[in-house]
């Protein structure tokens, strides 16, 4: 099932040029699919298009069986969660427990079950035996899985991640992605996450591929680091095993391994095969 | 040559109950005309420490021996001005400091500032615009109508425009698409080579660090943990642990090969030197 549908969006910040420029694409209910693309490719307005944030100049986006217009906003915005970049600006509560607390407060959840909800995601994101700390005491990793868990506990179907983890610094990105990757294998939350990322793009199902306001390529990981080439030619880069294939194909040597102590073994193999 | 800090140590709100000591007394000598990195955890001191280089903090205790300046806690230093000429700080997120009605007029503020006249400031700004790849189509935009990228090469012109002799960047490349980010670390190796001009990254990018800097500075702490060759940090595996960083993939793979069995040199440090050599025992 298709829980996002997007159909010929158009949308335009200026009227002038088109920054979303004829896309089309579904994504299925309960799959992690990271957005990729250049600076201005148009990923971040995609999500914003899909949020209601922003108005399409033509075209429709369908999300969890709801046409996104005025009627359904509200109600499509209740099922999504957005998680942003900066884990500064979006905290909110004087406490852990006051921030994940502040969505349901404002959706006049009861206390009880507040709670419970607290509990329950704050332990998801392996922060509940620090719910009483201030944020100055958290890292910015710890900060941005305080956000997660305050999207969660909205209980939204699908939670969209603006480069959530750049602005972290490299245990923090890590322990982040992770936490994206779990989430996604019960497979009760749908994700969509903006990265420039090269890396985090491995652990999603699918990716999308944006350029120049259009849908450059749509497909797994695996297909599409097939074509190296081509992503640097609109400014993408590719994952660091992909990088050492593609270097020992020059040098005429096929591999077959996806991780660099298989590959390792792979050439020890070969050398010992001569 | 070198930029020296003496015993330095920053208290931020000094006397105040809730005074906080970012760096901790510390004794660095970082080396002139050379790309050195400073890494370290967040809240590790690292951007308290490179705001000294350019007077923007002054120390609370110790001293600073910049070029030829010699900042002393609590002693009034003179010619502060030509100093942050010479040295220039790029702020993190640096595009939301533009704030002219052009491109070319953002990138002269800074000369003009220093007391160059209009029409030397602009042809200052031009060279500076030239060198992080901005043509002339640019100069007469907003800065408001660029790209997240193209806004950072315009902040970073403005500062490269009063031709500085050490420039000090905090995480130039956070935010950047992947081309974007290598660009930006080929223009510091870039000015570097061509103008021998001192370079100091303040970042979290590890593999960039491995690729690009010689020498490397870790915080903790508010202290210098390590100051040194990059390489030779990222080799240690006892002081990754320490200092919780994680290994360079370059590395992690290297390892795996040596484990294996190939003999790798130590100047093998792109994954095409590595390749080149390895291939080179497989096929024999």
């Amino acid at each position: 099932m298709n829980i996002i549908s997007v159909k010929d969006a158009v949308f335009s910040y200026d009227g002038t040029r088109n920054h979303v420029d004829g896309v089309s694409f579904d994504i299925e209910a309960g799959s992690y699919t990271t957005i990729v693309g250049h600076n201005g490719s148009g990923k971040s307005t995609m999500a914003k298009l899909i949020d209601g944030l922003l108005e399409l100049k033509s075209g429709e986006i369908f999300v969890d069986g709801l046409k996104l217009d005025l009627e359904h906003l509200y109600e499509i915005r209740s099922r999504i969660g957005i998680v942003f970049q900066n884990p500064d600006n979006q905290f909110i509560g004087s406490t852990i427990r006051d921030d994940i607390a502040f969505g349901l407060e404002n959706h006049q959840v009861k206390s009880e079950e507040m709670d419970a909800l607290i509990e329950e995601y704050s332990r998801k994101v392996g922060l509940f035996d620090l719910l009483d700390k201030e944020p100055q005491n958290l890292s910015g990793g710890q900060k941005q899985r305080v956000a997660i868990a305050g999207a969660m506990a909205m209980r939204p179907k699908i939670i969209i991640f603006d480069e959530a983890t750049s602005m972290l610094d490299p245990k923090g990105k890590r322990d982040v992605k992770r936490l994206m990757a779990e989430l996604n294998d019960d497979n009760r939350f749908t994700i969509l996450s903006i990265t420039h990322d090269i890396e985090e793009v491995l652990q999603s199902d699918y990716c999308l591929v944006m350029n120049k306001g259009k849908v450059y390529m749509h497909d797994t990981p695996e297909e599409i680091f097939k074509h190296g080439a081509e992503l640097k030619k609109i400014g993408l880069d590719i994952p660091f095993i992909a990088q050492v294939k593609e270097e020992f194909r020059k040098q005429g040597i096929k591999l077959k391994k996806n991780d660099l102590e298989g590959v390792a073994e792979e050439l020890w193999q070969l050398n010992s095969n001569h | 040559m070198a930029i020296k800090f003496k015993s330095l140590s920053y208290v931020y709100d000094y006397g105040m109950p809730y005074a906080h000591k970012a760096v901790d007394s510390i004794d660095l000598a970082i080396r002139e005309g050379v790309i050195t990195a400073v890494i370290g955890e967040t809240g590790s001191g690292k951007s308290t420490m490179v705001e000294h280089l350019n007077a923007l903090l002054l120390p609370t205790e110790g001293e600073l021996e910049v070029l030829d300046y010699n900042i002393i806690a609590n002693e009034k230093t003179k010619g502060l001005k030509n100093l942050r000429k010479q040295v220039g700080l790029v702020f993190q997120f640096s595009e939301y400091q533009l704030f002219e009605e052009t491109v070319i007029k953002d990138v002269a503020f800074g000369p003009k500032n220093f007391g160059m006249s209009e029409e030397e400031a602009t042809k200052k700004a031009m060279m500076a615009l030239k060198l992080v790849g901005l043509d002339e189509s640019y100069y007469e935009l907003s800065p408001l109508e660029l790209s997240g990228g193209q806004k950072r090469r315009v902040a970073i012109a403005g500062i490269l425009a009063s031709e500085p002799k050490v420039i000090v960047l905090d995480e130039p490349t956070a935010g950047l698409d992947p081309r974007g980010a290598k660009d930006m670390i080929n223009l510091f190796v870039e000015l570097n080579k061509k103008f021998n001009t001192t370079v100091i990254i303040v970042s979290h990018d590890n593999e960039m660090v491995y690729n690009y800097c010689e020498d490397v500075v870790v915080m903790k702490k508010g202290k210098v943990g390590f100051h040194g060759k990059t390489v030779d940090l990222f080799w240690d595996n006892k002081m990754l642990e320490d200092f919780n960083l994680l290994e360079p993939q370059i590395v992690t793979f290297k390892k795996y090969l040596m484990e294996k069995g190939f003999e790798l040199k130590k100047e093998d440090r792109t994954i095409e030197a590595i390749a080149k050599r390895v291939a080179k025992e497989v096929n024999g």
